[in-house]
């Protein structure tokens, strides 16, 4: 009995700590986003005397000056960055290339998965090894060829070229939990399938793939989050508004002197929205999945 | 019976046939985004590439000139150490949470959903996070010491050389910890609850059956977790970019930041090449590792025909 008592105790203590750990940051960043600079700037620090306001966002969505109360208070500081308006068409570009990528993972990734999960063929292993640990090679190597690839494709600044290097970098990912998800699938079905003549194409669109839609949509969703997150061929690929993705703003943006804390903190915020809406059903889709049942 | 083999034969056949085009467009697309860019790189890594200076083989001289300069060594020395602190961190914090959420308790959803947080903001924004966070001051690390009372008056977090690399260290164990978390779950659930119920009976404490059932369970995959965060310690970009953009001086400059500014800043391109295929091995060897820690058959099973 003591024991168990003890072992609650500890258990919510540690879940406390660890709400604490991970919020602190990320609650201090919404709370800049609404509070004026000079409370921010304050020293001692007096966060709470001052009053919330959504003056940081009204800037970004619509270019009304925030006044000068949530500027200037404690600093002459007068300059604001037009930059930091951009934020909202570098939310919708992430969110169009990653849409694309997350697609594409869904086509040609669950197409691709199906055989190595299901069928046998020469070269199988090590085709399978190729794909899934050639994602494993730091990034900042390939930085270079895929810049002059991407040159000579004339697709520098375009949604292309990010959706084809994104797809590039996700699909082995896509591959390797897809795959799982399809071995763990009861397989009489689709063996009374193939016995009445389909292909394994057939039986992939037909059977395995609709059974296997949550998991689909979950590896999907995390194709779109680690292409809404990928930020060095950003850097490297975007040349302008025309493609530039939202971490590369918001990393150039906080370099950027013209550009108040309270401004960084409300396009953080709204910037990061996306991937957190999608944190609950890539846990439960995805993580849930290979928790339960795959890589072990 | 002859006619019975063909038409297996034939069935066998078709299926190969479809196993082949329907991994085609993956196999392509990463085969020529792989192949292509590594030997590209090692080639110009033999060579004088540069805005300025007519292209000329270079033997092994960019390999020299990048191995020998002072500001390789010191990005390696910054990258080994940032790594060596943060993956011991990184792998216990995961195994202690990952614990705590094996358990069931009151409001367990949420915390699952909270330790993915740091996980699913982009790394490069986690930088800017916390460079405002660890801001010398007005951040709210400062503060909150402040208001503590364990300070008295604001340290300077990300303008001390020992401190800064000491914040990237934290902000890479807070970026990192979801996922090794994630993965130790993973392990920790497939442990049989019989095991458990077993040792129980033995008369086992909570120490002795994390140490005699839950350390064994999870071990293959502790080394696979081991591995792949020393492979993201070693070739972290994003975080000291957002963070300290490897500064300040060059304190916090890593191995990636330095190719990359070797490449893209100083036009370096075949001092970068180097760079690149020199990262590149080091992630060759990890990777080989990794590969041995998993089970065979794990991922797709036996290989026939």
């Amino acid at each position: 009995m003591m024991e168990a008592r003890g072992i609650k105790l500890v258990t919510y203590l540690g879940a406390i700590l660890l709400a604490i750990y991970i919020l602190a940051p990320l609650g201090w960043i919404f709370l800049s986003s609404v509070l004026p600079e000079g409370a921010i700037l304050s020293f001692p620090p007096n966060w709470f005397q001052y009053e919330l306001m959504g003056a940081n966002y009204d800037y970004i969505f619509t270019g009304k000056v925030p006044p000068s109360g949530a500027v200037t208070t404690a600093t002459l500081r007068t300059m604001i960055s037009q930059e930091v308006r951009l934020v909202p068409r570098t939310i919708l570009n992430s969110s169009i290339v990653a849409f694309s990528v997350m697609i594409i993972n869904c086509l040609i990734g669950s197409l691709a998965a199906y055989p190595f999960a299901r069928l046998r063929f020469r070269a199988k292993t090590p085709i399978f090894f190729f794909i899934t640990l050639s994602r494993l090679i730091p990034t900042v190597a390939l930085a270079l060829p895929y810049y002059l690839i991407v040159q000579k494709l004339n697709l520098l600044d375009t949604y292309g070229a990010l959706i084809l290097i994104y797809s590039v970098l996700t699909l082995p990912f896509t591959i390797l939990i897809l795959t799982l998800y399809f071995r763990g699938l009861p397989e009489e079905i689709e063996e009374a399938a193939q016995l009445d003549g389909c292909s394994p194409f057939q039986i992939l669109v037909r059977i395995a793939a609709p059974l296997a839609l949550p998991s689909l949509i979950g590896t999907g969703l995390f194709a779109f989050m680690l292409s809404y997150s990928e930020f060095l061929f950003g850097l490297l690929i975007t040349q302008s508004i025309k493609s530039r993705t939202l971490p590369v703003i918001l990393a150039t943006v906080s370099w950027n002197p013209d550009v108040t804390w309270g401004l960084n903190s409300a396009s953080i915020t709204i910037g990061i929205i996306p991937t957190l809406l999608l944190v609950v059903p890539v846990w439960r889709y995805m993580v849930k999945g290979l928790v339960a049942g795959g890589v072990y | 019976m002859a006619a019975r083999e063909r038409v297996i034969r034939r069935i066998t056949g078709s299926i190969t046939f479809s196993a082949y085009w329907m991994i085609a467009p993956v196999v392509l697309l990463v085969a020529a985004f792989t192949l292509y860019p590594y030997a590209y790189a090692l080639w110009s890594s033999f060579r004088v590439l540069s805005p300025v200076l007519p292209p000329a083989f270079a033997g092994l001289k960019n390999y020299k000139a990048v191995i020998t300069s002072v500001y390789f060594l010191r990005a390696m020395r910054t990258t080994l150490i940032l790594t060596a602190a943060s993956v011991p961190v990184i792998v216990a914090l995961g195994v202690l949470v990952a614990s705590l959420l094996n358990r069931r308790f009151f409001g367990d959803f949420v915390i699952k959903g909270l330790v993915l947080l740091p996980w699913a903001i982009p790394t490069a924004v986690s930088g800017v996070v916390m460079r405002g966070f660890f801001n010398s001051g007005w951040g709210a690390f400062n503060a909150l010491l402040y208001m503590a009372g364990i300070i008295h008056s604001y340290i300077p977090w990300l303008d001390n050389p020992n401190l800064a690399i000491l914040v990237v260290i934290s902000a890479q164990i807070w970026t990192q910890f979801p996922f090794a978390t994630v993965l130790t779950l993973a392990a920790m659930q497939a442990i049989p609850v019989e095991l458990y119920e077993a040792a129980a009976i033995d008369g086992a404490g909570l120490l002795q059956r994390f140490f005699y059932v839950t350390l064994p369970g999870i071990r293959a995959m502790l080394a696979i977790v081991v591995i792949f965060e020393t492979l993201m310690g070693l070739t972290t970009f994003d975080l000291t970019y957002a963070l300290t953009g490897g500064g300040p001086g060059t304190a916090t400059t890593v191995i990636s930041y330095f190719t990359w500014s070797e490449s893209f800043k100083m036009l370096n391109f075949g001092n970068g090449a180097a760079l690149a295929v020199i990262l590149a091995l080091f992630a060759l060897v990890l990777i080989l590792g990794i590969l041995r820690f998993i089970p065979k058959g794990a991922l797709i099973g036996g290989e026939k025909e």
